[in-house]
């Protein structure tokens, strides 16, 4: 399928639903069984992937709804963390997780998510995951020396569950990393892991930098340009940031980023519930364009949409689509 | 019968709980007590903290019929504080008569309003107006807001907890400085300013403190004072004289200072209160024997009580109310004397009651919870609670809670000075509000209700004792970010 120009997309996840949350955590609770639980996941990823077609968006994700965060249904997969799962009352805590010795090599379990996603849209697509970086920041470590050698090391066991996704059908995987805004002197080391991570996996990759969305709020705040020069060493082919929240403040960095690689620019603020406009949207890809091309830009919002109510991400993402056409237009003179 | 003892802080009550069981046993057998009634009363007695409330030292409630057939009939609530053993059989008689609809013609109270829930009751726009009209109830009675209070200062101002505010909050500075994340500008909010004096304190500490260590974090502080009352943030530029060129002062709703600072989203690195909380419209809930209520309240003046004020104000009886709402709508001005309006004022809201009935609710779904507060964790905490237990719902609190986080920094923290009632078991333990401070309302806090919709905003809600006066009830809710 043919992409068109300035294609949209989202970042991950897709607003939770008040009653889904209710069922993961009576799940936490043992009052409904996995089966039934997996029964409801798989419906809630069938709406988001519906409202995101309705909506108009060009490349989808399967909204996340399966995952309790960003971390935990990563830490849960990885083999060798220990999970405390008393550690948490409500689904969207983070688990007490650590590691005690070395990471054995084993499948994650992704690739099944992302068939379910390829066998209910015929749209393009996108698989998230999170990054090594920070992972390695929550997840205890209690047996590498350092938490560069942990970093490394789960990237080399999440490497065969990319390349996994790849051989299954994924064109198109990004890596999520919030954590570097809050550790911007991890950079190094960061970019490192998230080299291993990407090493001979057959898709398109990116990395996704905010400055968290944790409880709807950002966990950091700061320039971006701590991310020059070392993300340049970055072995992945798109790099999305959030520029709506944050203002123009840092559409500078871009110029120094876009001659290497495809820019994600974030123009829906995921942090207020008040609507931009499409014609606010337009503006702010038009402020975009006069430092990088068309031709190497996406449009998706600042971050994920999990914690705005359904009816506004939808209305967001709609707002989103429709000042991502007028721009269009307008390039097409 | 239940009796329900509340009153455990030792204090030296008016009539003891002998006295109050003769009284009622004596009522059974004159027959003016029937024994169905007797068997379904249940008796609370209080020590009530606030000598000026909103209650008559015996006070009856009555509840609507709920679902099973064992609903108290009513409720007697004596403030064994105010209480006396001699008039207190006459009182019990008097009061469960009047909820029989026995009282005798000519002493039917003046009603100020229908039953309804607390927050919406008419005592809020007395609160309201206090604050607005600050200056004018002052000069009538020749005292300053700050002398009413309790021992006739405020706890905000006390210098070592000041002090201590400022040393976390450099802190934080140096810390965000060494990672190279602190802000050209530093914004910090103190919401509810009275007379400006801890917003003065706070910030000659802080230049001092800054000044010694060479930091030059000072002229970098853009120090906001917000109140809903531009009287009030006139009065406080005095005690801030000296700062003003790193002071603004901006008129804000606390119960939402986004709408009026939304543009500081996300930026704010300390935001401070100090009772703020205990003066912001609020509902209760009670459960009893296992069914849900909602208390209602209806304010009252007695028919002596109205009597007095009518000849004193030369107003007729039957033109209180609609005196009462003319003056809520444009104060003491709207009679012709302003002396004399706020003398009706003063003298209204002294003697107002409010009378209070239970609601039954199916469930909570009946009940409109504050944004922010998830029913079914409202449900979940309920079911832990106390079998039967009376707490507050805290909206105004919350609500402003809720409207002030979004505006905090990412490594900003809150800090209210506030009285909370930190578990539910605590309601238990005692009357919680309100209580009338002057012209103005207080009521205790549900710490509980703030901790949840705190942790569903991204922050651990903490509660510290204020340890810099013995004593003292306050306590310092802070937060940190949850991770």
């Amino acid at each position: 399928m043919t992409l068109p120009l300035l294609p949209t997309t989202v970042v991950g996840s897709y607003s939770m639903p008040g009653w889904l949350e209710r069922l993961k955590t009576e799940y936490f609770a043992r009052r409904i069984s996995k089966r039934d639980l997996d029964e409801v996941h798989d419906t809630a990823v069938k709406a988001a992937i519906k409202d995101q077609e309705i909506a108009g968006i060009d490349i989808i994700t399967d909204g996340e709804m399966r995952r309790d965060n960003m971390i935990d249904y990563f830490a849960e997969r990885l083999p060798g963390v220990q999970i405390d799962h008393a550690s948490k009352r409500f689904h969207y805590d983070l688990y007490e997780s650590k590691v005690l010795g070395k990471l054995p090599m084993a499948p994650l379990g992704l690739v099944d998510d992302f068939k379910f996603l390829r066998a209910n849209t015929d749209r393009e697509t996108k698989y998230c995951v999170t990054g090594p970086h920070s992972l390695a920041k929550r997840i205890r470590n209690e047996h590498y020396p350092s938490e560069e050698e942990f970093a490394v090391d789960i990237a080399r066991v999440m490497n065969p569950e990319l390349k996994e996704l790849a051989k299954a059908g994924a064109e198109f995987i990004q890596i999520d990393e919030p954590y570097y805004s809050g550790f911007p002197e991890d950079l190094r080391w960061g970019v490192q892991a998230l080299n291993v991570l990407v090493e001979g996996v057959n898709a398109k990759t990116g990395v996704h930098i905010c400055y968290g969305n944790r409880y709807g709020k950002p966990s950091w705040e700061g320039s971006y340009k701590f991310l020059l020069p070392g993300i340049l060493n970055a072995n992945v082919q798109q790099l999305t940031l959030e520029f709506a929240r944050r203002g123009g403040e840092d559409l500078g960095v871009l110029h120094d980023l876009s001659a290497r690689f495809e820019l994600g620019v974030g123009v829906i603020d995921v942090k207020t519930q008040s609507m931009e406009t499409p014609e606010l949207v337009a503006e702010r890809i038009r402020k975009a364009l006069e430092i990088t091309p068309a031709g190497r830009m996406f449009i998706l919002p600042d971050c994920g949409c999990l914690h705005l109510p359904r009816d506004v991400a939808f209305a967001k993402l709609s707002a989103m689509v429709q000042g991502t056409k007028i721009v269009r237009r307008e390039l097409r003179g | 019968m239940i009796l329900q003892l509340n009153h455990l802080q030792g204090k030296p009550a008016g009539v003891t709980t002998h006295e109050v069981v003769d009284a009622l046993y004596a009522l059974l057998e004159e027959g003016h007590l029937e024994e169905d009634q007797f068997a379904h009363l249940r008796v609370h007695l209080d020590w009530i903290q606030y000598r000026q409330n909103f209650r008559e030292c015996v006070m009856a409630i009555k509840a609507s019929p709920g679902r099973q057939d064992h609903s108290p009939a009513f409720e007697l609530h004596i403030d064994v504080r105010q209480a006396t053993p001699g008039g207190l059989r006459a009182r019990i008689q008097q009061t469960v008569g009047e909820l029989s609809g026995e009282s005798q013609t000519g002493s039917e109270p003046v009603l100020l309003e229908e039953f309804r829930s607390f927050r919406e009751s008419v005592a809020w726009e007395f609160n309201r107006l206090y604050w607005h009209r600050l200056p004018d109830w002052e000069q009538f009675t020749g005292r300053g807001y700050e002398q009413a209070l309790p021992g006739g200062k405020s706890d905000a101002n006390h210098p070592a907890a000041v002090a201590d505010c400022v040393a976390d909050f450099w802190t934080l500075l140096k810390d965000l400085e060494t990672r190279k994340q602190l802000p050209e500008e530093i914004f910090i909010l103190e919401i509810g300013v009275g007379m400006g004096t801890r917003s003065g304190l706070w910030l000659d500490r802080f230049r001092a403190l800054d000044r010694g260590r060479g930091t030059q974090y000072y002229p970098r502080l853009k120090f906001l004072l917000g109140d809903y009352a531009l009287s009030t943030l006139e009065r406080s530029r005095p005690a801030v004289r000296e700062h003003l060129d790193v002071c603004s002062f901006v008129v804000l709703d606390a119960l939402n200072p986004m709408k009026n600072l939304g543009f500081l989203r996300h930026k704010i690195l300390h935001i401070h209160l100090t009772n703020v909380y205990d003066n912001l419209p609020d509902e209760e809930i009670a459960r009893r024997d296992g069914e849900l209520y909602a208390v209602q309240v209806r304010a009252y003046v007695k028919a002596e009580d109205a009597r007095r004020i009518s000849k004193e104000c030369h107003i007729a009886v039957a033109d209180i109310p609609r005196t009462v709402s003319r003056l809520l709508e444009g104060g003491p001005d709207y009679l012709d004397d302003r002396h004399l309006g706020v003398a009706f004022w003063q003298e209204i809201w002294r003697v107002m009651r409010l009378e209070e009935r239970l609601v039954n609710l199916d469930d909570l779904s009946d009940v409109v919870l504050p944004e922010g507060l998830d029913r079914s964790k409202l449900e979940e905490l309920v079911r832990k609670a106390p079998s039967d237990v009376r707490f507050h719902l805290s909206s105004g609190a919350l609500e402003s809670f809720r409207n002030t986080l979004p505006l905090l920094h990412p490594r900003g923290f809150l800090q209210v000075q506030d009285i909370f009632v930190k578990s539910f078991h605590e309601y238990r333990l005692g009357f919680h509000g309100p209580g009338k401070l002057d012209g103005s309302i207080v009521n205790w806090v549900n710490g509980v209700l703030l901790r949840e919709v705190g942790e569903r905003a991204g922050y651990d809600v903490h509660f510290a004792p204020f340890r810099y006066r013995e004593g003292s009830r306050t306590s310092i809710l802070y937060t940190t970010q949850r991770e």
